[in-house]
């Protein structure tokens, strides 16, 4: 299996495999076809392939046009806030987000700084398919400039969007985990500008991943001996480049991405009653949560781009999802780790709580996660099948994203990846063995098309 | 019907009276001081805007302007007919791609076919042949350089290669640092003498020698097979920035000469860079070897202020420096800086065939040995050989042949007539910075000026032109010269060389454009004349018919 996944997220794949040179060159050409020339900003992650990644890139965007400006390494949502205020027609990050090392991507975003959404992505798509680009003569191709400090305004504006002032009487110690990853020098500045004391590890971005750039508990056995060693409030762990958030109490407990978002709902609504913007495979303890603080919750499609487009529409408190990703929006319409942990220390410094019992208070349920792999050419007859076997059944089912259904002891949400040739099983119960046969209800209808 | 409007648009055309049957008319442009000014855009629409049309145009441009300054024709407003025949010509060119892959390397058009997708697969197909390693990368500082060098080094990383980048400078200077850090290869990103919309790669191996025919077929091969090397994501590497090449080159050149012994007054030279590679490493060198050094045109900003050959017609400018400064020799590099010509303390361009002469003359007297140059240079070259009693072996066109040989008979000097000199001690490369030094201790050794060193060898009547011709007919060209001129004696390694009882002729089609070359030496300008005029007779009957 050579997996090379070209949706609307982007173009993913593993780098000497499927995301060839030639592919990244394509879709610049594609973009900046698309685009109609203008300013394009170029950002990346830590990962090895990033330069070869990263010229492709420039010499697709400055073959058709484009003034080139490089950011180097960049976490994502920085990139997403220098598009707008450097005035540009659009960005490209060079990342494959919470993928393993040898995996790489190109993400478009558009110049209002969010990502392309569902049909703008389908437009490139038909670009790059037809592959006729333009191409600029000797006398207009541009130069590359290159600009280093999109961090330093990134940090001034999450200044403006957090009680800076209470957050720094605290004198919160934070441990942070940056994976060796974009944020290896924003997260550490941020922190320091909040008072914080920081703990930080892995914030080298010069070297490999330490562990899989994912926020989840089995990734954060480091930051959990570090936040108990070094007497932390709290522990934060990110991914490659910056858009997801994990977290590890002070008593050095990891938590479930899960609970980052859920945390964050009940600090934001606690404060500011409004909507929350979630996916619908998301746990619905965020319902649970809302349900105590007055607020309301829209589920959209899984995919950055529906969330931030549900929250303009909805004139949303906040957004996120249960991988991990939040979006404030006094700062930015997209998932930002860095004003993720903002609006947590906030939370901290005003309630008074600590991290683990703000967490004891919030309402659970038992969420299972199981993916299937599957050959990329079955993926959608999977799925075809399981749906079959649910309308034999007659249950209500929701084809919004993959398929949810609603059962008497829980919900179930089955969805082919978007990054990965994978089938993706969410299952949400009251307890645990609850959850566990809800799982194995679904494994009984994905059934015999399956590889495992 | 000339188009009209543009400042200064006028389609005029050279009708040079080669022979009243023959008159031949081409594009050209006029303005004030013989800097001619062209509005392509113009003369593309009124040809139906044909993207391979407009690209002839400029290279009719090209060749309008390398031919005017030496003859007589005088551009004039043209008539109906000479526009006529110009369209017909232009129309043969409409088949003539503005891509040229080769045994020389990728070279064409950038915004038509030299696309990154292109440029990349080029450089997967290099790294594949050369094997994972290290590899040498440098540029001219043309404006499509940098689109071309990250298509590049995508391709280089994406199979594997450790890539040093030495950023802008002269070609010589690559194959230097290639055998300095013992690389794998290198990849040179220029279009050396081509217009400004085209760029080019051109590739090195390990020795520091372009890739000869067999290698480069071979990595042909590998590009069109489509299959290269590919590493894992984790076992890419960064690019390594290297500052500092051109110091080194300047370096090795002092140390292999030594700067130019004291002579009464200083040794003043005009340099003309042609914006080109050489414009900051050549007045760093002649600074450094003890020359006083007036620089022009070393703005390396990819805008052409002249046509970047060296050929005398296209130094004006230096000819003028020269004079207003009363400097003792002109110096022209074209835009990769491996070429170099010379112009005379009495503001005359002496012809880029005499600088591989004057080299010779400076290295044989002090080093006599074997001597190596291409088959289109001149005679005096000869003589300069037979009088110090040195054999010279000619071989075919191309750098890399040159430099095998001189590398087969352990030459001591060698090079080519188009202004390239290749000095073994310092480089198996042509190298304009090498030919400036050896050129400079030659004058101050001898204390002689350029005029009478001139004057101590026998010098011939040489022209060279270019004639547009559709690739197919190239070959049918070469055939019937070989037929017409059966009773000479004859050199047909590389197209068709005549050995006449008056002189020689050489006619070949080009490695890098869609034209055939035409050289000719005689020991009289008429006898030169008379045998181009029988040549192009023939070689356009073949082609019209």
């Amino acid at each position: 299996m050579n997996p090379l996944k070209i949706g609307i997220t982007g173009v993913r794949g593993i780098v000497g495999e499927t995301f060839t040179p030639e592919i990244a060159v394509g879709f610049s050409q594609a973009f900046a076809t698309y685009l109609e020339g203008g300013r394009v900003l170029v950002g990346r992650d830590t990962r090895a392939s990033g330069p070869m990644v990263r010229a492709a890139v420039m010499a697709g965007l400055l073959a058709a046009g484009c003034e080139v400006i490089d950011l180097g390494i960049c976490p994502t949502p920085s990139l997403q806030l220098a598009v707008t205020w450097l005035g540009a027609a659009g960005g490209i990050a060079i990342t494959a987000g919470h993928n393993p090392s040898q995996w790489n991507a190109l993400k478009f975003v558009r110049g209002d700084g969010l990502y392309l959404n569902s049909m703008q992505a389908e437009e490139l798509l038909d670009v790059f398919h037809q592959g006729e680009f333009t191409k600029v003569g000797w006398d207009q191709i541009e130069s590359v400039i290159h600009y280093q400090d999109p961090i330093e305004r990134h940090v001034e504006l999450l200044k403006h969007a957090f009680a800076v002032e209470s957050i720094r009487n605290r004198r919160l110690k934070v441990a942070v985990d940056c994976c060796n990853g974009a944020c290896s020098r924003l997260i550490p500045r941020w922190l320091e500008e909040l008072g914080c004391e920081v703990l930080a590890i892995n914030d080298n971005p010069g070297a490999p991943f330490p562990h899989r750039p994912e926020p989840t508990p089995d990734t954060m056995a480091q930051l959990s001996a570090v936040v108990r060693a070094g007497k932390a409030d709290i522990g934060f762990a990110h991914d490659a480049d910056g858009e997801r958030l994990g977290i590890v109490t002070e008593l050095g407990q990891p938590l479930s991405e899960e609970l980052t978002l859920a945390l964050a709902t009940r600090l934001r609504l606690a404060r500011r009653a409004g909507t929350v913007v979630t996916n619908v495979s998301t746990s619905r303890t965020i319902e649970k949560i809302a349900e105590l603080y007055d607020g309301v919750v829209v589920r959209t499609q899984v995919g950055q781009a529906y969330i931030s487009e549900a929250m303009i529409e909805h004139n949303a408190v906040l957004g996120g999802e249960g991988s991990g990703g939040v979006t404030v929006p006094e700062l930015q319409l997209t998932h930002d780790s860095a004003a993720a942990a903002g609006l947590i220390l906030e939370g901290l410094a005003q309630t008074g709580q600590s991290a683990s019992a703000l967490i004891q208070e919030l309402p659970r349920l038992t969420m299972l996660k199981h993916n299937f792999p599957v050959e990329p050419s079955r993926l959608y007859s999977v799925l075809q099948n399981f749906r079959l076997a649910i309308e034999r059944e007659r249950l209500i089912y929701d084809l919004m994203d993959g398929i949810s259904v609603v059962l008497p002891e829980g919900w179930v949400h089955v969805r082919a990846s978007n990054t990965e040739s994978l089938i993706r099983v969410i299952v949400e119960a009251d307890d645990g063995p609850a959850a566990q046969s809800l799982l194995e209800w679904a494994r009984d209808r994905l059934g015999g098309l399956l590889l495992i | 019907m000339p188009p009209a409007g543009g400042q200064v648009a006028f389609l005029l055309f050279t009708a040079r009276r080669l022979r009243p049957q023959a008159q031949r008319c081409r594009f050209g442009y006029a303005g004030k001081q013989k800097r001619m000014i062209f509005n392509r855009n113009a003369v593309a629409s009124f040809l139906g805007d044909n993207p391979i049309c407009r690209n002839r145009v400029a290279v009719e441009i090209q060749q309008i302007r390398s031919t005017q300054g030496s003859r007589s024709g005088n551009p004039g407003l043209c008539d109906a007919t000479a526009l006529r025949f110009a369209i017909n010509e232009s129309q043969i060119m409409r088949a003539i791609p503005t891509l040229k892959i080769s045994i020389s390397g990728v070279r064409g058009v950038v915004g038509e076919s030299l696309t990154p997708a292109l440029l990349t697969r080029f450089a997967q197909a290099f790294g594949t042949y050369v094997g994972p390693g290290t590899i040498v990368i440098g540029r001219d500082p043309r404006t499509s350089g940098e689109m071309v060098r990250q298509a590049v080094i995508a391709g280089l990383l994406s199979s594997g290669c450790r890539v040093i980048n030495i950023g802008m400078c002269p070609v010589p200077t690559i194959q230097l640092l290639v055998r300095h850090h013992r690389a794998r290869g290198g990849i040179a990103i220029t279009a050396s003498h081509n217009p400004a919309e085209w760029n080019a790669l051109k590739f090195v191996g390990a020795d520091g020698l372009f890739l000869n025919s067999g290698q480069a077929r071979e990595m042909l091969d590998i590009y069109h097979q489509g299959e290269y090397t590919k590493v894992a994501g984790a076992e890419m590497r960064d690019v390594e920035e290297i500052a500092g090449a051109t110091d080194l080159h300047i370096e090795t050149i002092l140390d292999a000469l030594g700067p130019l012994p004291r002579t009464r007054k200083q040794l003043r030279v005009v340099l003309d860079s042609c914006n080109g590679a050489g414009s900051l490493v050549g007045p760093k060198l002649l600074a450094a070897l003890g020359a006083a050094v007036v620089p022009i045109n070393v703005t390396p900003n990819g805008r052409f202020p002249r046509p970047a050959e060296p050929l005398a017609e296209n130094l004006g400018d230096l000819c003028a420096a020269v004079k207003e400064h009363q400097a003792d020799v002109g110096f022209a590099q074209d835009m990769d800086a491996d070429r170099l010509a010379v112009v005379s303390e009495e503001g005359t361009a002496i012809g880029e065939d005499y600088t591989l002469v004057l080299a010779a003359l400076h290295i044989l007297g002090k080093t006599p040995g074997p001597v190596v140059a291409n088959l289109s240079t001149t005679s005096s070259l000869t003589a300069i050989a037979g009088r110090f009693g040195c054999p010279l072996s000619l071989t075919k066109i191309g750098e890399v042949n040159v430099t095998e040989e001189m590398q087969k008979q352990n030459a001591v000097i060698g090079g080519e007539g188009n202004g390239g000199v290749i000095y073994p001690r310092i480089n198996f490369a042509r190298d304009s910075l090498v030919g400036m030094a050896l050129v400079l201790h030659l004058l101050a050794e001898t204390g002689k000026t350029i005029t009478e060193l001139l004057h101590s060898f026998p010098r011939y009547a040489l022209i060279k032109e270019k004639l547009a011709c559709p690739s197919h007919q190239i070959s049918v060209v070469l055939r019937m010269l070989r037929r017409e001129y059966a009773q000479y004696p004859m050199d047909v390694r590389d197209g068709v060389k005549v050995i006449l009882p008056d002189g020689w002729f050489l006619v070949r089609g080009s490695n890098t454009e869609p034209i055939i070359r035409v050289i000719a030496e005689a020991e009289h300008e008429q006898d030169v004349r008379n045998i181009i005029d029988s040549v192009y007779q023939k070689v356009l009957g073949c082609i019209n018919s």
